[in-house]
């Protein structure tokens, strides 16, 4: 579980290699819950990674939720909704923070379509 | 100036004193003008033993905080540390030190350790070089301070932490030693109970450190009759329950911290300048509670719901009281009438100052989500539904509330529960590492090893059991006149209320089942006292029985305050519990709180 707190303290490409370590750790102790919870983690590191290069959203080392409310804030409502279908976000979650961000963006259009 | 420790059924100004005294003998051991160096974290608990006169009568000019780099210059001749014996704030002594030798000034440097000196930062000290500029070194035994009037605490924050996560027994060590300090002033307690793994362990402690003291038997007439042990871990849902007492709500906005609450000063400002003329005090934003005051003695147990009415109430006294100027007559009568202005007048700052207080809190208590929280809470504690995948929690979480509510909501979930279904627990975890991040895995894992959150294991919930048997939950709780316990929330009892309760009469052995469902053992000693000593009690005396929680009565909102606090209070009928209930709840809050530190 160490190896998770030393995560912390790197940033960028080291993240992810420490990331796989803990998963190797939680592995061998059979923790199902925090092997993937930190697997999702890694997938989500790089999928900021990438869209930090591709748009410069400037997303790294937002949680999920913060991620897709930038997202959204950012008019990249495509990209937003890969996010919840690859992390099985719950509706409710995020069509309320989908009708949030719109309303607060006054993109009333985008808001009618749904 | 402190007469609110004497009030109560023990005189705590006794313990006071000796801590005083040790304070003073050490002051003196340095001759000269000195100043002190606080590590912060001490400061609060000091204010409690010695006010800053105090201090000034044995020549103590200046006063710093600890931090890195040079001292700020001062004109005397010793610098006093005073520090708890933690490794990284010895690094930081070295690095005042080092600094200041190149200002070429001789002074004389002392640290004093609190509680108690470590082998471990001496070392340290002299690996940096800098044990030999020390003159002093000593400890000041500082365990239980005096609190309130029936209140003593440890004031050490980390202790739920230390015991239930890092496994870590220092606290219970102090405990012991700070119990033996307190019998050498009050008697030796002839019984003792305890409950829970850590109780068993201080207990121990303690009759070792009996049988190493044998020779030199304590003469004094005991002054408690029972000691109660109690872990935390035994009754872990009180704290998480928001309380609703004055005091409770007060904690739980605001904070209490070493007795004092800060308080935002709009309010109260805006109030002086209504009332121009009255010499006021001029800034309200620290206030001192304590049962000293008056009327915040008389309130600060109430439901809050029945505070409203006793401070009107009391309004109509006192403005009824200076009414009377008109009626007196003669000299005598104004000359008595003068006499009572002081007290008058504090009595009504007192009352301005409470009612601005409920105000405050009222806005709160009346929101809509406050009430919302507080039905999911109580449905929670009836046991309705708590199997189940709870809608509140799941959209305080989509809207993002602070993460510590949600915890706290959950943990007490689990609790009721006896754990939650590995599927609800897993779609708790996974929403609030999306929803807050994924380093909350670490809070989430303490949470877990803590035993507050845990995924259930055998189908069978003790929970309702314990509810029925030791009666945690009433129906009509009576918010105006109490006449049971369960009335400082509304409805529930807490669980180590109910075991002080049950132990008094009719004793434990008529709950066994229930204890052996709480975690840790129980278990039943005695200290024999030398003759003559026993107390003859006359029939329909009170007893009075300290109760001490190990790993912290609930408390104040700050992360990971765990105070280890005891209490002093009456056994006997109803009143034990309205006692003891002080401090759960002038203790009230954060459990979760401290975990969400990773």
């Amino acid at each position: 579980f160490y190896v998770s707190a030393a995560l912390r303290e790197k940033r960028t490409e080291g993240r992810v290699a420490a990331l796989q370590n803990a998963v190797d750790e939680f592995n061998k102790g059979k923790n199902e819950f925090n092997t993937k919870a930190t697997e999702e983690e890694m997938k989500l590191l790089r999928f900021q990674k990438k869209l930090d290069e591709e748009k410069g959203a400037g997303l790294q080392g937002l949680c999920l939720q913060d991620t897709m409310e930038a997202l959204l804030n950012l008019g990249l409502h495509k990209q937003a909704e890969q996010l919840y279908r690859d992390f099985r976000v719950p509706d409710k979650r995020f069509w309320w923070l989908k009708l949030r961000a719109l309303a607060e963006k006054h993109d009333w259009e985008e808001l009618d379509k749904f | 100036m402190a007469a609110h420790l004497s009030y109560g059924r023990v005189n705590l100004n006794i313990l006071r004193e000796a801590a005083r005294k040790e304070l003073r003998e050490f002051l003196d051991k340095c001759a000269g003008s000195k100043a002190i160096v606080w590590d912060e974290y001490l400061t609060g608990p000091f204010g409690l033993i010695a006010q800053y006169s105090l201090l000034k009568e044995h020549e103590v000019e200046k006063m710093f905080t600890l931090k890195r780099g040079r001292l700020p210059s001062a004109d005397v001749k010793n610098i006093i540390f005073f520090v708890r014996p933690r490794i990284e704030l010895m690094e930081i002594i070295a690095d005042n030190i080092f600094n200041e030798d190149k200002l070429h000034s001789p002074r004389d440097f002392h640290i004093l350790f609190v509680p108690r000196r470590s082998m471990l930062c001496e070392q340290r000290l002299k690996e940096l070089g800098v044990l030999g500029s020390f003159i002093n070194i000593d400890e000041y035994i500082l365990d239980l301070i005096p609190y309130d009037g029936d209140l003593l605490s440890m004031e050490y924050e980390s202790a739920f932490r230390e015991c239930y996560l890092e496994n870590d027994q220092t606290s219970l060590y102090h405990t012991a030693k700070g119990l033996m300090t307190l019998q050498a002033l009050y008697g030796s307690i002839p019984q003792i109970y305890g409950k829970g793994e850590c109780a068993r362990n201080v207990a121990n402690m303690m009759l070792r450190m009996k049988r190493e003291f044998a020779g030199s038997q304590n003469q004094i007439l005991p002054v408690f009759d029972t000691l109660l042990l109690l872990d935390r871990n035994v009754d872990l849902l009180t704290p998480l329950a928001t309380q609703l007492t004055y005091e409770g709500l007060i904690d739980e906005v605001y904070g209490i911290n070493n007795g004092y609450v800060k308080l935002p000063p709009e309010k109260f400002s805006q109030k002086k300048q209504g009332e121009a003329s009255k010499d006021l005090p001029t800034e309200h934003k620290k206030l001192q509670l304590n049962s000293a005051e008056e009327l915040y003695a008389e309130i600060r147990d109430k439901n809050f719901n029945a505070v409203g009415s006793a401070l009107s109430k009391k309004a109509k006294i006192i403005s009824a009281a200076f009414e009377e100027r008109h009626n007196a007559k003669t000299v005598g009568e104004i000359k008595q009438f003068v006499s009572q202005l002081p007290h008058m007048q504090a009595a009504r700052i007192s009352l301005a100052n409470h009612t601005s207080i409920a105000e405050l809190i009222k806005d709160i208590t009346t929101s809509e989500a406050f009430f919302d929280k507080l039905t999911v809470e109580q449905e929670f504690m009836t046991g309705v539904d708590t199997d189940k995948l709870n809608m509140y929690i799941e959209d305080r979480i989509a809207q993002k509330d602070p993460l510590i509510k949600i915890l706290r909501l959950m943990c007490m979930q689990s609790v009721c529960n006896n754990g939650l279904k590995q599927k609800v627990l897993d779609f708790y975890k996974r929403e609030i590492l999306q929803t807050y991040g994924y380093e909350h895995i670490l809070t989430l894992n303490n949470l877990e090893k803590a035993g507050l959150l845990k995924p259930q294991t055998s189908s069978r919930n003790n929970y309702p059991t314990i509810r029925k048997t030791l009666k945690l939950w009433l129906e009509d709780a009576n918010e105006q006149n109490p006449n049971d316990i369960s009335y400082v929330y509304s409805g529930y009892a807490p669980l180590s209320i109910r075991l002080t309760q049950v132990l008094t009469r009719p004793g434990w052995r008529s709950i066994e089942e229930v204890l052996k469902m709480l975690p840790g053992p129980h278990f039943e000693e005695r200290q024999q006292l030398p003759a003559g000593l026993h107390k003859k009690r006359q029939q329909g005396e009170n007893r009075t029985t300290l109760v001490f929680f190990l790993g912290g009565v609930t408390h104040r909102r700050r992360s990971q305050q765990r105070v280890v606090k005891s209490r002093v209070e009456l056994n006997a009928s109803e009143r034990t519990a309205v006692y003891t209930l002080k401090i759960l709840l002038s203790t009230g809050t954060r459990m979760g709180r401290g975990q969400t530190l990773r």
